[in-house]
């Protein structure tokens, strides 16, 4: 494969509240209660913050650069103070440059204070989830924000479950190989630019950019949007990527793999990933042989390697066959 | 080699400059790369050069690596600075 981009991977320094409150509003069941000015302002560190001890008038080491979060012991705290003192804490807070306020358990605080956030242009939320549960699950969000990234020119495909990234250069007919994946009830994550995103170290997770979402392109007809061509079902946001499917055209039958025992791995993003390469030619069926690769795949991880199965089949043979 | 360019055109690179950008690139045998914002795609893929969504105003940096390199650049140097030919 030569036509491997220069691979950059950007890691964000920090993320618009827009963005989190834009891709997160669903899950973590938000919805905005002031001011929208406070979305171009950014948080600068993958975490939420409780402001209890700010509320209490500590700022040394407060954490300025989180989400804060304001629960039922800091609104109750709030509300034990005389209003005058309440206002001038909770502006106190507001002057920290914070990203946003979040008031968890659908709670509201007084009008007042809003007003207070609205004039320092930060954008107060509320959340429906109890506290503890909105604290875990925006970390995790977060955490993906924050994540490192890539693009990278590929298709990525889910069949049956299992991620499946398919590269080659152009021309050698990835797209086309995804279109028999859909109709064979696969579903597309990312057509020709996959943005990838390594998670915890551990998983690389990909999507599409915005721009691109559901749509494919392939040569003759142009540009084909998925979602209304075979439903919503041929679609999907995002997936992991478990194996790669490296489609080549004009290789040697020689280079090949013939039997299948080992697992070939190439390191996407630092991880090391299950690789197969699939020579392509005139008369293959190339989506069913990704699908093929994508299911042995799956057999291999619940413990199950066919070769090996084969391979034993036939040193047992033998071995059979010199004790009699 | 590589080379920044500032979009021209009024409504910036979309479908059919970018098509056009593809078609031109394809012609070519050496590696093609567009960038903006640091995020590199392959100047031969509709989608992705769609993806940068590169408006007017904005500069996007074009690499080619390969045999026909300096030509590539010359042609695809010719139809950006030309707006695409876009009326305005």
């Amino acid at each position: 494969m030569n036509s491997l981009p220069p691979v950059k991977i950007k890691r964000p320094a920090s993320v618009l509240v827009r963005d989190f409150f834009e891709h997160n509003q669903e899950d973590l069941k938000l919805r905005m209660v002031g001011t929208d000015d406070g979305l171009s302002r950014r948080i600068l560190e993958p975490s939420v913050n409780r402001p209890g001890l700010a509320l209490s008038g500590f700022f040394t080491y407060f954490a300025y650069k989180r989400v804060q979060v304001i629960g039922n012991s800091e609104l109750s705290f709030l509300g034990g103070l005389k209003p005058e003192l309440a206002r001038q804490r909770f502006s106190q807070l507001c002057s920290q440059d914070i990203p946003c306020i979040v008031l968890a358990r659908g709670r509201m605080i007084p009008q007042d204070l809003i007003e207070i956030a609205n004039e320092a242009g930060i954008t107060v939320m509320q959340t429906s989830m109890i506290t503890m549960k909105f604290i875990n699950q925006a970390t995790i969000k977060l955490d993906y924000h924050f994540a490192p990234m890539t693009l990278i020119h590929a298709c990525l495909v889910d069949v049956q479950g299992i991620g499946v990234l398919v590269q080659g250069d152009s021309g050698t007919g990835k797209s086309e190989a995804v279109i028999g994946l859909l109709q064979r009830g696969c579903s597309l994550v990312a057509d020709d630019v996959v943005r990838l995103r390594l998670i915890e170290e551990r998983d690389v997770v990909g999507s599409a950019p915005e721009t691109t979402q559901n749509m494919i392109e392939i040569r003759g007809l142009g540009i084909l949007n998925v979602a209304a061509l075979f439903g919503v079902g041929a679609v999907r946001l995002t997936k992991r990527v478990d194996l790669v499917v490296r489609l080549r055209a004009g290789i040697e039958t020689s280079e090949l793999e013939r039997v299948g025992m080992g697992e070939r791995k190439v390191p996407l993003m630092g991880i090391d990933t299950p690789t197969v390469e699939i020579p392509v030619a005139p008369g293959r069926d190339v989506a069913s042989l990704i699908e093929l690769a994508a299911l042995n795949y799956k057999l291999k991880a619940f413990g199950y390697n066919s070769a090996v199965d084969f391979d034993q089949r036939l040193l047992k043979k033998m071995a059979d066959r010199q004790l009699g | 080699m590589q080379k920044d360019f500032v979009i021209q055109n009024k409504m910036g690179m979309h479908a059919r400059p970018a098509a056009q950008f593809v078609k031109c690139a394809s012609r070519f045998k050496c590696d093609i790369w567009v960038e903006k914002d640091e995020e590199p795609v392959n100047g031969k893929s509709i989608m992705g050069l769609m993806m940068l969504a590169a408006g007017r105003g904005e500069t996007i940096s074009i690499t080619t690596e390969g045999e026909d390199e300096e030509q590539a650049m010359a042609e695809l140097e010719a139809l950006v600075t030309s707006g695409f030919g876009d009326s305005e």
